[in-house]
């Protein structure tokens, strides 16, 4: 059998996969039967080990020498004992039960005398370390600890430390002292140390938890008593004051710098009050990094969007947050796109937290909505509705608008996303001057028609049909009818059948409107129903669209050879296989024939149409079925259910919901209360606030001594589209109210913002959201009110 | 906090050039994320950031010449930009070591290779020594035992 090296090469030299394969399966055959013998040289075996490593990253079965691996590290030879280990690292891993052979083989090198063996020994340990070998193990890593100088062998002990407590947490109290003593000592120059003690206290935080010993908060003094001085080394490393050696680009150590926050951070999330002592010194330290560390390259950015992650990890004050915002608003305006990347993450992040702060920096956000890269454009456009509020409104939607002209095939998600907002947003800012609104959704329909879905463009209809300013309609109208019927421009391509819709329904409805100019006339109005017809002959929702205004047309035109066009048009298709277009073809071709007279008045212009009024309606009916005891019963059966799934978590009783006031669900008309939290979904501080009332309807899902929850699910006609309102009330004044929902992985959730971040008694904030995806409704919520945190899930009960 | 969860390298082609796993995924999970994440990142476009949500993770990628370097990364405690630049020291230290480092360097001595990741990287994919010098010396001494060895072995 040849050398590794030849091995390689003709694995190299093969021209096809199957000589390719050939190969590699002959000679992986080969070593599995020469491994079986018990007799070969050490030399042999490590060749064969050899290859069969480069077979593991071929990603062939390696399996079978996993018992070889602790022959060779059992050799007394360094180049075997260093091929095993790499072997054991490679293809074992802590599941295994060979483990336990190795327990004596590790034990024996950690003690060895050579560095380098200890060192390989910890290196394998740290990556197969099982609840087992961590117990039979702990001693060889504390002895190396209590007396080795050796910089290398100390660092990885710390790191082994940190793993074994993760494998069997009682650990931590034997290696807790190491941290402070290592720390402390301060001969030692030399980050890797410093690395090593951060992590051995990140693991004793993480796993803190599952310590079951009483002596965990002297530990945890001790370790608190460190972050004086974590802080202090933070503060100098960043300020280029330690060892120059560290140095990258400009950037002392930035994985110091990032591991010293990991901890500190560590400390604010699992120990907030032991950091409390320490808070201006936190509140020092972390300015000093966001203000004075360069954005020169990637390797000073990661520590200041290190930072900022830790600013927004804690309750920080006003000051700071905003100091973390404005560090990624200068991040955002990078050239570097990883570096938007993640503070536009980041952005999208505290948002909802710190709006106005964020606000500031829209101008950068905008810039990366035109971004080569889909993944920035998608989170700016997200960040572009988080921050869009009555003032800024025209003019970020003005901006979106170009990022739709421009959009192409591939940003269809992108381009849906945005529809969705705007026609939400819109639905919502009822203060804003329709024609304007009616504008944008015109263009919308123009330059991304054709990836936009039928129920939005029902949507764009219900807009045209109420717009109250006559004269403003008769010019949209006009304007897309005439760029329909215009063939010399391409400006609107076939195949945008959302402006296809519209027009042909705007021919329908208008075409009395818009006959006078002399642009159009009856023929061509009656060509383009024609041709739409059998352009899409096989798209039955377009040929319903064609038929009702062929129907509305022949009432508003004079023309006998025309009308008689119209009628052929709907005789042919009362042969349709569509049930439901046959349907309509026979209905219309009776109301058709029927005398002038009757077909006006039966086809008279549409009303007013109002796009809320299914909302309360439905609302309505569902209370009123709902009525008191019968809603009472329901919740019991959900609090049941929620139960049994989750044991006892302890869910109080739910209190029986707010008050139905009578006079608001006898009166359809009082809707109110609807449009106060339709004005309010946008409001910002400066705004004065309406006051929120929770509708009769809602569930209340939720209750502890701060906060009671209530919640809402609107009904929509599609099961794949629901939108939930969460309704929180007050019982104390609240300073700071966060609020964090999850939804099972299947579903996806669109938020709208939290209406308020501050509360006094008896207030009412209210945060929306929207969820896609079938299945049950269910929601994870995490409170944050004057940041402490409160965590309940709730499942709504299907009522479709 | 670093805590990778893979370190893989490919090459443009699409071939693994080294694979080294931290955290424990079963023989399923591992052909999956070679197969999807490789071909994953081969797909991107330069202009693109070099980081991509994958699955529950992070995949933070560069590419060196004709070689792509792909970190599969936690989405809550590791930092994407400190990622790009562990993949940078590793390169660097490389590069120092074999003398201007390419990918036939590492197909031939992906011990070595796997010598240097191991002296940066340990446990649960967290950093342990950030300095090339120091890394190197530690792999140099390690070679320098074994053709020691070697040659013992040859003369006695």
């Amino acid at each position: 059998m040849g050398s590794l090296r030849n091995f390689i090469k003709d694995v190299r030299a093969s021209r096809t996969l199957a000589e390719e394969r050939a190969i590699v399966t002959k000679e992986s055959a080969r070593i599995r039967t020469r491994l079986k013998d018990d007799h070969i040289s050490s030399e042999r075996r490590k060749k064969y080990i050899q290859k069969l490593l480069y077979l593991y990253i071929l990603g062939e079965k390696t399996h079978f020498a996993q018992v070889e691996c602790i022959n060779l590290i059992a050799s007394e030879e360094f180049p075997d004992k260093r091929i095993g280990y790499l072997a054991a690292i490679l293809l074992l891993d802590e599941n295994q039960e060979l483990l336990t052979l190795l327990t004596n083989l590790l034990n024996n090198d950690l003690n060895h005398p050579s560095r380098y063996v200890v060192s390989l020994a910890m290196n394998a340990l740290g990556a197969l370390t099982s609840p087992e070998l961590a117990r039979d193990l702990y001693v060889d890593i504390k002895n190396i600890l209590d007396h080795s100088q050796d910089t290398l062998l100390i660092k990885k002990a710390l790191a082994c430390a940190a793993k074994l407590i993760s494998r069997d947490p009682s650990l931590l109290e034997i290696f807790a002292p190491y941290a402070s003593k290592i720390l402390f000592d301060k001969e030692m120059d030399n980050h890797g140390i410093i690395i090593g003690t951060n992590k051995l206290i990140q693991s004793i935080l993480i796993h803190s938890k599952s310590y079951e010993f009483d002596n965990l908060p002297e530990i945890i003094d001790k370790l608190s008593a460190l972050i004086p001085d974590m802080l202090a080394t933070l503060q100098h490393v960043n300020s280029g004051l330690s060892n120059l050696r560290y140095n990258v680009e400009g950037c002392l150590d930035p994985f110091l710098q990032v591991e010293l926050m990991t901890t500190l951070r560590l400390f604010l999330q699992h120990f907030p009050e032991k950091t409390e002592p320490y808070k201006n010194n936190y509140l020092d330290t972390l300015t000093h990094v966001a203000t004075y560390t360069p954005t020169s390259s990637n390797s000073c950015t990661s520590v200041l969007y290190e930072a900022v992650r830790t600013i927004f990890s804690f309750q920080a004050e006003h000051s700071l947050r905003v100091l973390g915002i404005n560090v990624l608003g200068t991040l955002v305006a990078q050239k570097d796109c990883n570096t938007k990347y993640v503070s536009l993450n980041a952005l999208l992040d505290v948002v909802s937290i710190e709006p106005q702060a964020v606000q500031r920096h829209r101008k950068f956000i905008s810039r990366c909505i035109f971004d080569p890269d889909v993944s920035i454009r998608k989170r700016a456009l997200e960040l572009t509705f988080g921050i869009l509020n009555p003032t800024n409104l025209k003019e970020l939607i003005s901006e979106i608008l170009v990022f739709l002209e421009k959009a192409e095939e591939n940003d269809r998600g992108l381009i849906l996303y945005c529809a969705d907002q705007l026609i939400m947003v819109f639905d919502m800012q009822e203060n804003i001057d329709d024609s304007w609104k009616l504008d944008v959704i015109v263009k919308i329909l123009k330059s991304v028609g054709q990836y936009i879905s039928v129920e939005k463009v029902t949507d764009a209809l219900i807009m045209i049909n109420n717009t109250s300013n006559l004269d403003h309609k008769k010019q949209v109208v006009s304007d897309i009818v005439n760029v329909a019927l215009e063939k010399t421009t391409s400006q609107v391509l076939d195949e945008n059948l959302a402006w296809r819709i519209v027009s042909v329904w705007c021919i329908g409805e208008y075409a009395d409107l818009i006959l006078g100019d002399s642009k159009f006339s009856e023929t061509s109005l009656t060509d383009y129903l024609y041709k739409s017809d059998s352009l899409h002959r096989d798209n039955s929702v377009v040929v319903s669209y064609v038929l009702m205004a062929a129907l509305k047309l022949s009432t508003k035109i004079d023309t006998k050879t025309l009308i008689k066009k119209l009628r052929e048009i709907i005789k042919s298709h009362t042969e349709n296989t569509n049930v439901m277009i046959q349907t309509k073809a026979v209905q219309y071709g009776i109301i058709f024939n029927e005398p002038p007279a009757v077909k006006t008045a039966l086809l008279e212009p549409m009303p007013i149409f109002e796009k809320k009024i299914p909302e309360t309606s439905a609302a309505k009916t569902i209370s009123q079925k709902y009525s008191a005891p019968a809603a009472k019963k329901v919740k019991k059966k959900e609090n049941d259910l929620l139960l049994d799934l989750l044991g006892d978590l302890s869910l109080p009783e739910p209190t029986t919901p707010s008050k139905i006031p009578d006079d608001l669900l006898a009166n359809p008309k009082s809707s109110a209360t609807l449009q106060q939290q339709n004005q309010n979904i946008l409001n910002t501080p400066t705004f004065t606030r309406n006051p929120i009332e929770i509708p009769p309807n809602s569930i209340s899902v939720h209750s502890s001594d701060t906060v009671e929850v209530f919640g809402r699910v609107e009904l929509t006609n599609s099961d794949q589209n629901r939108e939930i309102t969460l309704f929180l009330k007050a019982k104390k004044d609240i300073k700071t109210l966060q609020i964090l929902i999850a939804v099972p992985k299947s579903q996806r959730a669109e938020f709208g913002p939290l209406s308020s971040h501050m509360l006094s008694s008896g207030e009412v904030a209210r945060q929306s959201l929207k969820i896609y995806g079938p299945g049950s409704i269910k929601l994870r919520v995490k409170l944050n009110i004057n940041s402490i945190a409160d965590q309940f899930d709730y499942k709504f009960e299907n009522r479709t | 906090m670093s805590q990778i969860k893979y370190m893989l390298l490919t090459s443009r082609q699409g071939k693994t050039r080294l694979i080294r796993w931290y955290e424990p995924f079963d023989a399923k999970q591992k052909s999956k994320i070679l197969r999807e994440v490789a071909a994953n990142v081969l797909s991107r476009k330069s202009k693109m950031c070099n980081i991509l949500e994958y699955q529950d993770h992070k995949v933070v990628y560069k590419k060196y010449a004709s070689l792509y370097f792909i970190a599969g990364i936690d989405l809550e405690v590791d930092n994407e930009l400190l990622t790009l630049e562990i993949i940078h020291r590793f390169v660097e230290t490389m590069d120092r070591y074999f003398g201007n480092v390419c990918e036939l360097d590492i197909i031939f001595n992906f011990s070595k290779a796997y010598s240097i990741l191991d002296e940066m990287i340990m446990c649960d994919g967290s950093i342990i020594e950030t300095r090339k010098d120091e890394v190197i010396r530690i792999v140099e001494a390690m070679d320098a035992i074994e053709s020691n060895d070697d040659l013992d072995r040859v003369l006695s």
